[in-house]
Formats: C-alpha cells, structure tokens, sequence
C-alpha cells in the first residue's frame, strides 16, 4: 500500500504521507471510504495538518490522478482537502537582493538634480547632429520633474530621513518614503510593509520624521 | 526607481579612433551604446554621470580593433515588484488602464481598481466611483503599487495595483 503510494510521489514526501495517513484515521474515515487508497488512486489528505510544500506537490499530483475518477466522492475529497484561505502575504520591496551592492538608491529629487545638471550640458552636446539624446532620458527627466519636485530641498530630506536608519530602515524604504510623500504613520506603513514588523519601535521616530518633512514641503 | 550605479563593459574601438582624442572617442561610444538601453537587472540607463576608469586596451586578434575595459557611473531607473511610484494615465479601456512613469509602460487590470469604480465609455474613457467624487482618466495622476515587472529588449513594462490603502487618484486633470 504504502509502496504504491510511494511510487507514485517524488521521493522525500513519504514522511509527510504517513504523518497525515496517521491524523487522518480519525477525522477522515467517516467522511470518505480510503479503501481506494490500498490501490493507489485516491489518498486524500488534509494539507492543513502540518502543510509542507511537498505535501502541496503531491496533493496537485493526485488531483491530475483523480481527475474524471468519479465525482462525488471527488467533490467531498476536494471540500475536505481545502485549506482555509490565507490573506495573501503583502507585496513587499526587495532591492537589495536584485541589485548589486554598489547601487545606491536615490530619492527622485536627487535623481533631478543630476538631470538637470545632464541636460545643461546636453545643450552644448545637442549642437552635434551625431549625438542623439535617448528618449529615456526625456521621459526620466520629465518624470524626475514631477515627481521631484514636493520638496523645497532633497539635501535636508536626505538628512532628515537618515535618522531612521539607527531603527533600521533601509536606502530603499527611506527612498519609498521620500517619494512617497506621505502626511501620517499609517500611510508610511501601508506603503512600505517590511517596516509593519518594527511598527513599535518606528512609530515615534517616524511621526518626527513625517512632521519635519512637512515644514520642507513646497507649497503648490 | 532611481539608482546611482557603477557598470563595466568592454568597449572596442577601431584603429581609426586612436590619437590623441582617444579617451573622448570611447566616452562618445560609450554613451552612444550604453544610453537609451534596458537591461533585465539594471533597468533602464538613463544618463552616465562620469568616467570612474579606463582599463588597458587589448588588441584583438586577426582584426587590430582594441578592447578597452571601461568602468562608468550612471543613473538608471529600475521598477521593482512591491514598488509605490506615481504614474501619468496614458489609456484607459474597459480592461484597464495604462500609465507612465518616466520610460516605463504600467497597466492596472480593471480586477486590480477598486470594485466601487465602473467604466465609462465615451469621448473621454474613464473609471468613476458610484458618486462620482473619484474620475480616472487620461492625464490623471495615480498613485500605484507594482504587482510585476516584465522586460523586452527595448522596454520595461509592468502590471500595478490602486486596490491597496492610499492607492489611487492624487491629481484629476479636470478639477486642476
């Protein structure tokens, strides 16, 4: 029996087969008949109970064997097989682990700065018709205008928001912020979830921070 | 998002270019070649900022151009997933919407706006809350998060979300 269901899953698994084998004795029995388990086609086991990723791989395994073997006894195996919906995980930024380690994030305010530096001297450029100015660098200057522009000065926001780093902020969360521009705590922590697992200790210095940055803020 | 990021490559320049305008010839290359371009892992490069260092040429074989290893410093704009960015409206269909941020195309699945916005067709395309306060249209500024990021050769092109806290409309075109 076991050696069947062995067979037919990627090794590795067969402890977590038989740890829920074990649970399920009691819970399952009554619901569904697994005598169909001695054969090999249908061994329904509840992933909820101490779910590993190679019991989620053998549970999508014996859907596709299942699959047009019956259906009732297949609908009430899947009921029982749900796992209760997990909220999704929030999306959160990983730049450290993509880029290399020299890259060095820059608020879009500084970013204009360089640009416009760039471009004044791109008019002294632009007078050679070999030269042609890529359309990324319009586009990026364009959008370092708008978006650059909520600060009367990036060089106090830099200085402002690298008080943060003690708590353990990161160059690509301050980055976010700065950009962001946001008026309270909850917004900062919305934006940027990786910080919601240091709220405690953030939550003061970040309410600081955030009434610093609105004295900066240029009036539109 | 902006990066200050130091990039090698090895550039190859004919014999013709030697002389004493050598450095400026492979600094002309190099902006020619590198700049406008995107790559998966560093984005888009949008500007060299400066020269760190130029290696020692080597003459290839059998052809006599040189390859000099060229250390530079640039600033690129890359998207990340899990990213917050503002974004200009561009288009908006009953799929979705597009938007821009700088050389970076994003769409915003109608799955991914708010239940409470519906599509209205006409003259002006746009998606409107029930009560008519919230108008996503051309021109209009979002605030989005990136849920993905897909490169091609030449571009970046993103999916975003406004169904999060504090997602969504910051500028209507229409109220400016």
């Amino acid at each position: 029996m076991a050696e069947k269901g062995g067979k037919l899953l990627p090794k590795g698994t067969k402890s977590s087969l038989t740890s829920s084998h074990s649970s399920l004795g009691s819970s399952k029995r009554k619901e569904n008949r697994p005598t169909k388990s001695k054969k090999g086609r249908k061994v329904q086991f509840d992933s909820s109970i101490g779910s590993t990723k190679s019991a989620d791989k053998t549970e999508s395994m014996f859907d596709k064997v299942n699959l047009g073997k019956g259906g009732k006894e297949d609908k009430t195996g899947n009921a029982a097989k749900k796992t209760p919906v997990k909220d999704p995980q929030p999306l959160e930024l990983k730049i450290e682990q993509e880029l290399p380690e020299c890259a060095k994030c820059m608020m879009d305010a500084e970013a204009l700065h360089i640009l416009q530096g760039i471009q004044d001297q791109m008019v002294i450029l632009s007078e050679d018709p070999s030269i042609k100015i890529p359309i990324s660098f319009d586009r990026g200057l364009q959008y370092a205008k708008s978006t650059g522009n909520h600060y009367t000065d990036y060089q106090s926001v830099r200085s402002i928001l690298e008080k943060l780093k003690k708590d353990g902020v990161n160059e690509g969360e301050l980055c976010v912020i700065a950009n962001a521009c946001p008026e309270t705590a909850d917004e900062v922590f919305a934006l940027v979830p990786s910080l919601k697992a240091k709220r405690s200790k953030l939550i003061e210095p970040l309410k600081g921070v955030l009434s610093e940055l609105v004295k900066l803020k240029q009036s539109s | 998002m902006f990066f200050h990021i130091t990039l090698e490559r090895n550039m190859q320049l004919h014999p013709r270019h030697f002389g004493r305008n050598l450095r400026e010839n492979l600094i002309a290359k190099l902006m020619k070649d590198v700049e406008g371009t995107c790559s998966g892992r560093h984005g888009f490069v949008v500007a060299i900022t400066g020269i760190e260092n130029v290696g020692k040429g080597l003459i290839r074989d059998g052809t006599g151009f040189v390859t000099f290893p060229v250390k530079y410093r640039c600033v690129v704009f890359r998207p990340f997933k899990g990213q917050i960015l503002e974004a200009v409206v561009t288009m908006v269909n009953k799929m979705g919407f597009f938007a821009e941020a700088g050389p970076v195309q994003i769409f915003v699945s109608n799955h991914l706006i708010p239940d409470d916005m519906e599509f209205q067709s006409g003259d002006m395309p746009n998606y409107t809350t029930s009560d008519g306060s919230v108008k996503i249209q051309k021109d209009s500024e979002v605030r989005l998060k990136l849920i993905g990021t897909r490169v091609d050769a030449t571009e970046i092109f993103c999916i975003g979300t406004i169904k999060d806290d504090f997602l969504g409309v910051i500028n209507d075109p229409t109220t400016a």
